[in-house]
């Protein structure tokens, strides 16, 4: 089912893991000469610069080609049927079979841009085709049968990662628009939960099948959507705007107080089991939920002032880190604080002055009238830090 | 995973045998679990949660502290900070020096903040500096720039880059420079300009004096983005005088050196970007000339253009990355 040669892959993940073993030393360069030799990759993946340099030139291609093809073709009033997208989308899809069984690119930029505009116009032409049987608020259940179909089978085939996000998505609405019609809306909630749920137990389930071990990133994908899926399905806010939206309900929700317990508990719940099983994927998502639920509580009710919450908040982090630091110090229970040793190309960037720079040098706005001399500088964000 | 992965290399005798006990003993301590970027990452969100709480809870109660007060905080804060590095920094070497321990960096940071705010707060309070405002920012840059060299911090660099900008009344960080920065103006333009040749001619000179030779990357990274922009937009201010061709030829000009250092220092970020800025200069000159012409088959043509030359980039990249990396 996948595009790509799977010996080649299997090849990559060997490659992989004992370039892993070279970096720290305990394999000779020699040696991987050797080992990538008798297992070859084929592929043509450049690195990541070049690969975003290759998705926005193919993604020019694409448009331009497009463009002038529907210069050619206005002439003939062919642009308004649905038809003409699709077949620019099969002219895409068909670029992207060359580019991958010809040309043997993986990861290169280009197919990734080819993934993506195919897809997008299949996209854009179900949206046309629906809407001109439909009105809009009936045409979204047809409109993710499309996608739904659409985006799995570039998943299956191209283990592309977007596609993958897209396929979920428009999986879970289609559950949730199907389930507000035929079922009824109070339930939708408890459905969502159990779908999203079952996905992840079922992601979780395939990422230790060595049947699906092409799909190890997808994988993951999936399972960091079921998670926030899983919670969003049971969050008071998400639960109080829908009841709002299609039941016209005001005041508080029915099962109310199981729903802020969800809301407060679940982000807990899954940092415990991301501790316990020592999974990246569960305690990286439990602590961006955990901002959730706060911001979540304060939407409701306003215990404290906006300026005393953060520095409080401030505080408990800080005290937080100092304690898992100190206890750290040395590793524990496998748990260690020591700065992971496996080269990350990002790391060449230098990400983290970029970001330093980019949060915190509004303060040091000088006084406003300041541009009288070079003609004004503009300076946002007043106040989100320190004492202005 | 394959478990028996590297004993069957072993077996092929791919792998040597001095390498697969090296294996096996790695493969026999317990593995760890590391939370160091999670960690860091809190670290990070608990610093801006506390400046921004403790500045919002100053900026409401300002009428009951009392400004001196405020002040007071703001250099105790400081100074303790700025002592504290003082104390723990490793020596002072023209090379890159590491941090003495993980909350090194966030001190220093914070210490730098307070000073800037310090100074802000003092000129906008009280006015010390009356009316020569480019001194009230000089000073903070001079001392952002003095601090990111003797303790060695990339952060604090970039800091003090964004506020040479700030002094010559411009902006360098991406989200600023994309939203809020209007180039109809002929001294912006050349601002931009001489700040972009500025932070080049340092990168280069961080390079040829080997001083602090990490801190090339952030001087090239904002001048190369800043200094294509400015000639970009000088050329579209200028677009109907004979300094448009002065632009175009400072856009060759720079492509050319900046192509070369590409391949020395084995960058393919710079690289990437060479390439396409340049490439975007050139389409804007292809599309003036056809413009000229102005009819339906210059538009036939342009569409043409288009799909041609960026397939000719994209064979020119994978070629130019062949290139780089057999350099």
């Amino acid at each position: 089912m996948i595009a790509y040669n799977k010996t080649w892959l299997a090849n990559l993940r060997l490659q992989q893991q004992v370039k892993n073993h070279t970096d720290h030393g305990d394999i000779s360069d020699s040696e991987f000469k050797a080992i990538a030799e008798k297992y070859p990759v084929g592929f043509y993946s450049p690195n990541i610069f070049v690969r975003v340099g290759l998705f926005i030139l193919t993604c020019i291609i694409v448009l331009f080609a497009d463009g002038l093809l529907s210069l050619m073709a206005a002439s003939g009033n062919l642009i308004e049927s649905t038809g003409w997208f699709i077949f620019l989308g099969l002219l895409s899809y068909g670029g992207l079979e060359l580019m991958v069984n010809g040309k043997n690119h993986f990861r290169s930029g280009v197919d990734d841009a080819l993934v993506f505009t195919a897809g997008g116009l299949f996209i854009i032409a179900f949206g046309i085709m629906v809407l001109s049987i439909h009105n809009v608020a009936g045409g979204f259940l047809p409109f993710t049968m499309l996608v739904f179909p659409l985006t799995l089978y570039l998943t299956l085939r191209f283990a592309d990662m977007l596609a993958t996000a897209v396929c979920y998505g428009s999986f879970l609405w289609m559950i949730f628009l199907y389930w507000t019609k035929v079922g009824n809306v109070a339930t939708a909630p408890f459905v969502l939960m159990l779908i999203s749920g079952l996905t992840y137990w079922l992601s979780r389930k395939c990422s230790n099948h060595n049947r699906f071990i092409n799909y190890d990133n997808c994988l993951g994908v999936m399972q960091v959507l079921s998670l926030l899926a899983l919670y969003a399905a049971g969050n008071y806010y998400a639960i109080d705007t829908l009841s709002t939206e299609l039941m016209h309900q005001t005041g508080p929700v029915a099962f109310g107080i199981f729903f802020w317990l969800w809301t407060i508990l679940m982000p807990f719940v899954y940092l415990g089991f991301g501790i316990k099983q020592k999974n990246r994927i569960l305690l990286r998502t439990g602590l961006l939920l955990v901002v959730a639920a706060v911001l979540t509580f304060r939407n409701y009710y306003h215990l404290l002032q906006v300026d005393i919450m953060l520095t409080i908040a401030g505080i408990v982090v800080l005290a937080l880190v100092y304690a898992i630091s100190k206890y750290l110090k040395t590793p524990k229970h496998g748990f260690t604080n020591a700065e992971p040793d496996d080269i990350n190309a990002m790391d060449s960037l230098k990400i983290e002055s970029l970001i330093v720079a980019e949060t915190f040098s509004h303060t040091p706005a000088g006084p406003a009238n300041d541009g009288a001399k070079f003609g004004g500088g503009d300076f946002g964000g007043g106040g989100s830090s320190s004492s202005f | 995973m394959d478990n028996n992965l590297f004993e069957n290399l072993h077996a092929e005798g791919l792998i040597s045998e001095g390498s697969i006990e090296k294996i096996r003993q790695r493969k026999a301590q317990p593995l760890l679990f590391s939370v160091h970027w999670e960690i860091r990452t809190l670290l990070y969100v608990g610093v801006l949660l506390l400046t921004s709480g403790s500045g919002l809870l100053i900026y409401d109660n300002i009428d009951t502290i009392g400004h001196q007060v405020v002040l007071m905080l703001i250099a105790l804060i400081c100074a303790g900070s700025l002592l504290y590095c003082f104390k723990t920094k490793l020596p002072f070497s023209r090379e890159k020096v590491k941090s003495p321990n993980s909350y090194f960096d966030y001190v220093l940071l914070l210490g730098s903040i307070t000073l800037v705010s310090f100074i802000g707060y003092l000129q906008y309070q009280y006015g010390v500096f009356g009316t020569h405002y480019g001194m009230a920012t000089l000073i903070p840059m001079l001392a952002l720039f003095f601090i990111a060299y003797y303790f060695d911090h990339l952060g604090i660099l970039s800091m003090a880059i964004a506020n040479l900008a700030v002094w010559m009344g411009v902006t360098v960080t991406p989200k600023e420079l994309l939203l809020h920065s209007d180039f109809n103006s002929q001294a912006i333009v050349l601002t931009y300009l001489v700040l972009g040749l500025i932070l080049l001619s340092a990168a280069w000179a961080t390079q040829h004096f080997a001083f602090k030779g990490h801190f090339k990357f952030s001087y090239q990274h904002y001048g190369i983005h800043v200094t294509y922009i400015a000639f970009l937009a000088g050329y579209f201010l200028f677009y109907d005088s004979v300094a448009a061709f002065g632009f175009m030829m400072g856009i060759a000009l720079l492509s050319a050196v900046m192509y070369n250092d590409a391949f020395s220092s084995k960058s393919f970020y710079f690289l990437l970007l060479v390439v396409l800025y340049s490439y975007i200069a050139i389409s804007s000159l292809v599309v003036r000339v056809l413009f000229l012409v102005g009819d339906i088959g210059a538009i036939y043509l342009l569409l043409l253009y288009f799909i041609g030359s960026a397939i000719g980039m994209i064979m020119l990249l994978i070629n130019l990355n062949k290139k780089l990396k057999a350099a």
